[in-house]
């Protein structure tokens, strides 16, 4: 079986030369175009010094070293002046290599960081269809992975490249300069290492994909393993788990062997190139020397060109592959940062009185997927003050009304008012504010339970939250913490238990009090005292409030004024409990297990 | 290996830390000595190229070189390139394969090793932790093992032979331009040392931003209704900035290794041109020592880096070891019994005599003098949170180790019974289930591979999930996870009260396994089970009392104490706890 437990490569090739996606990319970086401009100086700085050391060397060896026209103390001070220039040429590029190392990063990383926070806010914009659509992982990829590789490009390849273009061009120059034949001869050589290094990247890239993906299989089998152990062991599912494990590292170790050869064959090729200018020098230098066509010196500073000549050809491939996956990348963000998903706001958008409570949903049809309805036609309307419980199978369509009460989505046709106000009216912000939510699930901000509690609501002064902390039933948790609601919540911090969390979206829900209260009841059940607890946090906040439940509990069923039972997006009844009780329906079917099963009869 | 604190203790776990990879050393040892004797081939196959050089200025400066001597030394080096490549190609495919090797080796080793280990060692160590290990510290084992051993024995090679040869053109120069040398080593070595643990910062950085993005993606739907976007924005923002911040730090130090190794490096380049030129100029070296020297210099730069380098590896290397031998080297106190008893045929279940049990010494016991027969059946269990319900349930299904002489199956002391004997008569449900990133299918058949689909889907059936697995996209061959179908709590645990029901062994235990399923289903559930668990020995643990109201005996725990035992009438009649929680549960759920 191959697949990969949950993880993902995303890793289609892009070509380099796409200049629509150069141009937006270079569009995040002019703002710091002092820096790169200030970067690049230092890329002619660290050149010309590199450069400029076996050229001193040369001139050492021609004209004082071998220099037999000088008289010896000459000679000797010729030579103690270039090895002072030399130090100063030393000192030089050093200051300047740091100081781009330093500059690159600094700057790399603030593009980085802003395009990251543009894509993160656009992000969050986009509607719940498109979460719907693109999983998570892929998301977390763009933000993590993607920019990632942007900024691996941007530091160690754009300028380096540059460093690279004008050193590969300067020793050129200088070598045309003290010898254009040995020089033509030389440049023979490089489109052998180009083709040598295209090849590689290619071959080196899918060796590398193949080793990322290995391991991810390894880690995401051995992470399942390990939190299931007991499972495996009470299964009695050692032999095959050890037996998958050795699998699937078998295939790694042969993805890393194959790595192996892929590179020990490319650094060879590329050494006896590398060789073999030095016997051109050699044998053909050597023959203009005789022919007194050439100095010595120039066949030394030719060896020594050679080899700041090869150091970049040689890096050229693993920069390419960067090139290339950060081009990759830079498509995948701009296509996200592209995408306007997001459901239209007004552009002056109403705002309704605060004590607006009352819903009207009319002739609401609502699908996920186009042609496959979960909503069909449905109409009901919430009266200010009242509890109105829907319940229903799985599947029925409840959790989607919620979705678009809070307009998470718009209906297919129909409209929703709040406040006689349509949504598509309104401030999302603001209505989300009005209508309060109390989910199953309970996000924890990694921050202290005040600020759980609180959330945008930083006006709520200690006195205030007392009174919430105590109606939320929260004050015995409180009261056992170490430092009370100060204390930590989530990541190193204290973990609440799922009757916690629940208490807590009500403590959240008391803080920002809402007109209308939505409750989706959590189906787990909790042990009996929490039980207690919870049930008397659903009276109070339920009291005096327009209130939609999606009733799980049989005592908030009954607290309701009216009781709405659907099925596959459609009101078959509604009354109140005793009201369906007695017409003998479906949910009366629906309660009647709980009830016949109840106590000795 | 300045790096290294030479004291004796360090030194001995060193050598029993590397005691763990020795065999591996052994058994591999040909390769290695291949790999190592093509590593000396390259090394002298390139130490002569510089030779050949010397001797051709030489001949040049000296006007006796011809035409065909020139070609000769061209094609010479071109041969010795050749013979250099293939080596070269030999030691990376023997000794870097190695590594590889040892690397795999380790890790299923490591995976044999933690699948035989216990409940409470999972509890010290989280699965973080033991990732962390199999993906970070074998990573470097396998580089000091590597690419490390490669890079020290070449550059003591490299630089005893250069260094040879040198001395051999002039003693006192090579003395004076090796002077920076040691700097170099340990400057590489304490540089080294300071970017891995600032890049180590970074990545914490990376995975607190990661997990920040997911976590705020993963609940996009709270993160809109609560008006969080703003807030969320802000906090990516800090974590965004202060990652800018340690990637800057780690620049830092990046930024100065390789400029100081380069500088210290010409500075030796410096003094080969003072005082070599000077003595060319008095004729103590000719003009062709002169040039080898200086590409001899060239050749001493890479070894002295990668000694301070692989010195700062090595010891990277020995500390990973030493924990993955801690891990190697723990021993669960769950054991197969020296000489077990033959596995009697389950029929009269298990008898608890004076019980006690803490899962630490320093914690009061969560099991006080328990004394309990566990016959054919349904028992009911009941309790509130804490009272030991689930402890009970793991003891049971033998996850932890019970003193001698409390636990009996068949009337045989379950601590003289095979382990895995005693796992195969018992499906287990716990309250958290695990589902595995495969299909709903091979889910269910976890414990019976070689299930038919029919075995599957009468399960599936029994667990009241058939019909959702079939609305799924691709029915049971539906994958699991993120890729695939995301199921809710509910479906969770009815999938693993399918997989353990397919088990068909004679004991089961449901430790709460229903807590997310809704009432109805539960109730529902557990009623169609009921002739299935007639002939078995089942033990149910519920916070629903209705749903164990039809079990043949029920047990009510307190403090780690059975307060109350009898069938469902008896206990309200009794009028005690259970009465208690009775009461509150029909009212909340409408009867009474």
């Amino acid at each position: 079986m191959r697949y990969d437990f949950g993880y993902f490569e995303e890793d289609h090739l892009k070509k380099v030369t796409e200049a629509h996606l150069w141009q937006r990319i270079l569009g995040y970086v002019r703002p710091f175009w002092w820096e790169v401009a200030g970067a690049l100086f230092l890329s002619l700085i660290i050149t010309g010094a590199g450069l400029g050391l076996p050229a001193l060397l040369r001139e050492a060896v021609d004209n004082y070293i071998v220099n037999q026209g000088l008289t010896i103390p000459a000679r000797l001070a010729g030579v103690t002046r270039l090895a002072g220039l030399f130090l100063a040429l030393l000192g030089l590029e050093f200051v300047a290599n740091f100081l781009q190392v330093v500059l690159l990063e600094w700057t790399g990383q603030r593009v980085m960081h802003r395009m990251r926070q543009q894509l993160f806010s656009h992000m969050l914009g986009l509607n719940l269809s498109f979460y719907n659509r693109n999983p998570v992982g892929k998301l977390v990829t763009r933000l993590t992975n993607d920019i990632q590789n942007m900024h691996e490009m941007f530091t160690s390849v754009i300028v380096t490249l540059f460093n690279d273009f004008i050193r590969l061009t300067g020793i050129l120059a200088i070598l045309f300069w003290m010898n254009w034949r040995l020089a033509l001869c030389m440049c023979l050589l490089v489109p052998a290492i180009l083709a040598n290094t295209l090849w590689f990247s290619t071959l080196a890239r899918n060796a590398f994909r193949r080793i990322r993906t290995g391991l991810a299989r390894i880690n995401s089998f051995l992470q399942e393993a390990l939190s299931g152990v007991s499972l495996i062991q009470l299964f009695n599912r050692e032999p095959y788990s050890r037996e998958r494990f050795k699998a699937l590292n078998r295939a790694y170790l042969d993805d890393t062997l194959y790595q192996i050869k892929v590179f020990g064959i490319f650094m060879p090729v590329v050494e006896i190139l590398a060789m073999g200018a030095t016997a051109l020098i050699i044998w053909y230098g050597g023959n203009e020397i005789m022919q007194g066509a050439m100095t010595i010196g120039v066949l030394v500073a030719f060896l020594a060109y050679m080899r700041l000549f090869f150091q970049p050809l040689r890096e050229l491939s693993q920069k390419y592959s960067i090139v290339q996956s950060a081009m990759a990348s830079a498509e995948r963000i701009f296509q996200l940062l592209d995408t306007h998903e997001s459901l239209p706001v007004a552009r002056e958008p109403q705002l309704p009185a605060k004590d607006g409570g009352m819903v009207v949903f009319q002739n609401v049809t609502f699908g996920y997927a186009p042609g496959q309805p979960v909503l069909h036609d449905l109409s009901f309307t919430v009266q200010p003050g009242e509890t109105l419980a829907i319940v229903g199978a799985t599947g029925s369509g409840k959790s989607t009304i919620i979705n678009l009460l809070e307009r998470l989505y718009d209906p297919d046709s129909g409209g929703i008012t709040v406040g006689n106000a349509d949504l598509r009216q309104l401030d999302p912000a603001w209505l989300r504010r009005h209508v309060g939510l109390v989910m199953q699930d309970v996000f924890i901000v990694p921050d202290t339970l005040r600020a759980n509690i609180l959330l945008d609501r930083l006006d709520i002064d200690d006195a205030k939250l007392t009174t919430i902390v105590d109606r939320a039933q929260l004050t015995a948790l409180v009261r056992q913490l170490p430092e009370g609601w100060h204390t930590r919540l989530g990541e190193g911090g204290m973990e609440l238990s799922a009757g916690q969390k629940q208490l807590l979206a009500f403590a959240r829900v008391l803080a920002r009090d809402p007109a209308i209260l939505v409750l989706d009841e959590a189906t787990s059940n909790v042990d009996t005292e929490t039980e207690i607890l919870i049930e008397r946090a659903i009276d109070t906040a339920l009291a005096n409030r327009t209130s939609i439940v999606i009733a799980h509990r049989l005592s908030t069923i009954r607290r309701a004024h009216r009781i709405l039972v659907m099925t596959e997006g459609c009101i078959v009844e509604q009354g109140t409990h005793d009201s369906l009780m007695a017409a003998a329906g479906l949910y009366y079917h629906l309660q009647s297990l709980q009830v016949r099963e109840c106590g000795p009869s | 290996m300045a790096a290294i604190g030479i004291n004796r203790e360090t030194i001995r776990k060193a050598w029993s830390a590397v005691g763990v990879v020795r065999p591996v050393f052994r058994q591999h040892r040909w390769r290695l000595l291949a790999g190592f004797l093509a590593l000396a081939g390259v090394n002298s196959l390139q130490l002569i190229i510089p030779r050949i050089i010397r001797q051709t200025v030489d001949n040049l400066q000296q006007g006796i070189a011809t035409q065909a001597g020139l070609l000769h030394f061209a094609l010479l080096v071109l041969l010795i390139s050749l013979g250099i490549g293939v080596c070269r190609f030999g030691w990376r495919y023997l000794i870097l394969g190695f590594s590889r090797i040892l690397e795999v080796d380790l890790r299923n080793a490591l995976f044999a090793h933690l699948l035989t280990l216990d409940r409470p060692y999972f509890q010290k160590k989280p699965p973080g932790e033991l990732m962390a290990l199999a993906s970070n510290d074998l990573s470097a084992v396998q580089m000091a093992c590597g690419m490390g051993l490669i890079a020290f024995s070449d550059a003591l090679f490299m630089s005893m032979a250069t260094l040879g040869f040198m001395a051999y053109i002039h003693p006192g120069l090579t003395l004076l331009t090796v002077l920076p040398m040691p700097l170099l080593a340990g400057l590489t070595s304490y540089l080294s040392a300071r970017i891995h643990h600032r890049f180590k910062k970074v990545q914490e950085q990376f995975s607190r931003l990661t997990e920040f993005s997911r976590d705020t993606l993963s609940s996009i739907r709270l993160v809109k209704v609560y008006t969080q976007e703003q807030d969320r924005t802000e906090r990516f923002n800090t974590l965004g900035q202060s990652y800018v911040r340690d990637n800057l730090r780690l620049a830092l130090v990046q930024g100065t290794l390789f400029p100081v190794s380069g500088m210290v490096a010409n500075v030796s380049m410096l003094l080969v041109l003072y005082f070599g030129g000077r003595l060319t100029i008095r004729g103590a070296i000719t003009i062709g020592d002169f040039a080898a020297f200086i590409s001899y210099l060239f050749m001493l730069t890479w070894p002295i880096m990668a000694l301070g380098w692989v010195a700062n590896l090595f010891q990277l290397g020995v500390t990973s070891l030493h924990r993955i031998k801690t891990v190697l080297d723990a021993a669960p106190k769950l054991i197969e019994p020296a000489a077990p008893l033959p596995l009697p045929a389950v029929s009269q279940g298990f008898a608890l005599r004076h019980l006690t049990f803490g899962y630490a010494p320093s914690l009061p016991p969560a099991l006080k003098d328990l004394s309990l027969t566990i016959g054919p059946g349904v028992l009911g269990v009941v309790g509130r949170t804490g009272s030991g319900k689930s402890t009970l349930c793991q003891l049971l299904a033998r996850l932890y180790p019970v003193p001698e002489a409390s636990l009996f199956l068949e009337e045989q002391d379950i601590n003289r019974l095979p382990l895995a004997g005693v796992r195969s008569q018992i499906a287990y449900l716990p309250q958290e289930v695990l589902v595995f990133s495969d299909t709903v299918a091979a889910n269910i058949a976890m414990g019976k591979p070689d299930a038919s689909p029919a075995e599957i889907e009468t399960a599936a059936r029994a667990a009241a999930i058939h019909g959702e697995i079939l609305a799924m996209p691709q029915g049971y061959q539906t994958r699991i996870g993120e890729k695939g179908a995301t199921l809710s709590g509910g479906q969770r645990q009815r999938l693993a009260l399918a997989r353990t029901l397919l088990l068909n062994r004679p004991i089961l235990i449901l430790d709460d396994g229903l807590s997310a399923v809704d009432t109805q289903t539960e109730h529902a559930i557990i009623a169609n089970l009921r002739p299935y668990l007639a002939q078995k020995i089942c033990i149910i643990v519920s916070h629903r009392l209705q749903a164990l109201a039809d079990a043949d005996r029920l047990v009510v725990l307190a403090e780690g104490r059975v307060v109350e035992d009898g069938t469902h009438v008896e206990l309200l009649a009794n009028g005690g706890l259970y009465a208690t929680i009775h009461a509150h549960q029909g009212m909340q759920e409408g009867c009474q």
